[in-house]
């Protein structure tokens, strides 16, 4: 059964966790960085915008479109509030997307989202069992 | 120079993708990042050579499932229209 190892009030623990979800949300792996889970973190960093960017890079910034990919969007904005703003520039239209490089960048960037609501949940996951403060540094021995 | 905006322009328009048989390899960068990430969340301790092996491990089995799907459905095709 898992336990909480952190000597954290109730409420403090619950803040903590908050903040960890919050930071792992914006910044793809920012949660686990937090944890002091540096490699962990900067691997999901680089994998997960690498993705979300190869995505927009195939089928432009026109994939992000809350107005007639509202689906999609669920999923893209999983990846970090930042997404909001793309959509915000591509609302009014004027960047056409279409054919096979509109799915492949629609599954790219939504997968991308998904993949960091894993993260996020691994964060809190880890956050909730102090799990960082443990594995962190048998990471950091290793070369 | 670095051209900033040259780049930037480069996502305001879709990249040429042909609707042919070759447009399948398109699904092994996001079998590899699925690994990645799987794998990163998955372990408990993150130990380099071990991650990447476990990460290639289930990219290669993820890979080696997708491209028998590919066999055994155009197989079906055939068997059903041809």
């Amino acid at each position: 059964m898992t336990t909480n190892t952190n000597n954290r009030s109730p409420a403090e623990q619950g803040l903590w966790l908050l903040i960890v979800g919050l930071a792992a949300w914006m910044i793809p792996g920012a949660g686990h960085f937090l944890l002091r889970e540096r490699k962990r973190g900067i691997i999901l960093f680089i994998v997960i915008t690498g993705l979300f960017t190869i995505g927009l890079y195939v089928g432009s910034i026109g994939v992000v479109d809350w107005v007639t990919g509202r689906i999609w969007f669920y999923a893209q904005i999983l990846c970090s509030p930042a997404v909001g703003m793309i959509a915000s520039i591509t609302k009014h239209g004027g960047y056409p997307t279409y054919g096979r490089p509109c799915d492949v960048g629609q599954i790219y960037t939504g997968i991308a989202g998904l993949l960091n609501l894993l993260c996020v949940l691994s964060a809190v996951y880890m956050a909730y069992c102090g799990r960082g403060e443990i594995v962190g540094q048998e990471e950091q021995d290793d070369v | 120079m670095f051209d900033c905006a040259a780049m930037l322009a480069s996502f305001t328009a879709p990249i040429e993708i042909g609707t042919n048989e070759w447009s399948i390899v398109w699904m092994f960068p996001l079998i590899a990042a699925i690994s990645l990430v799987y794998k990163a969340t998955k372990m408990r301790v993150l130990l380099t050579k071990k991650y990447l092996l476990e990460s290639l491990l289930l990219f290669l089995s993820v890979s080696g499932f997708m491209i028998m799907a590919i066999f055994v459905l155009n197989l079906l095709d055939w068997l059903i229209t041809g």
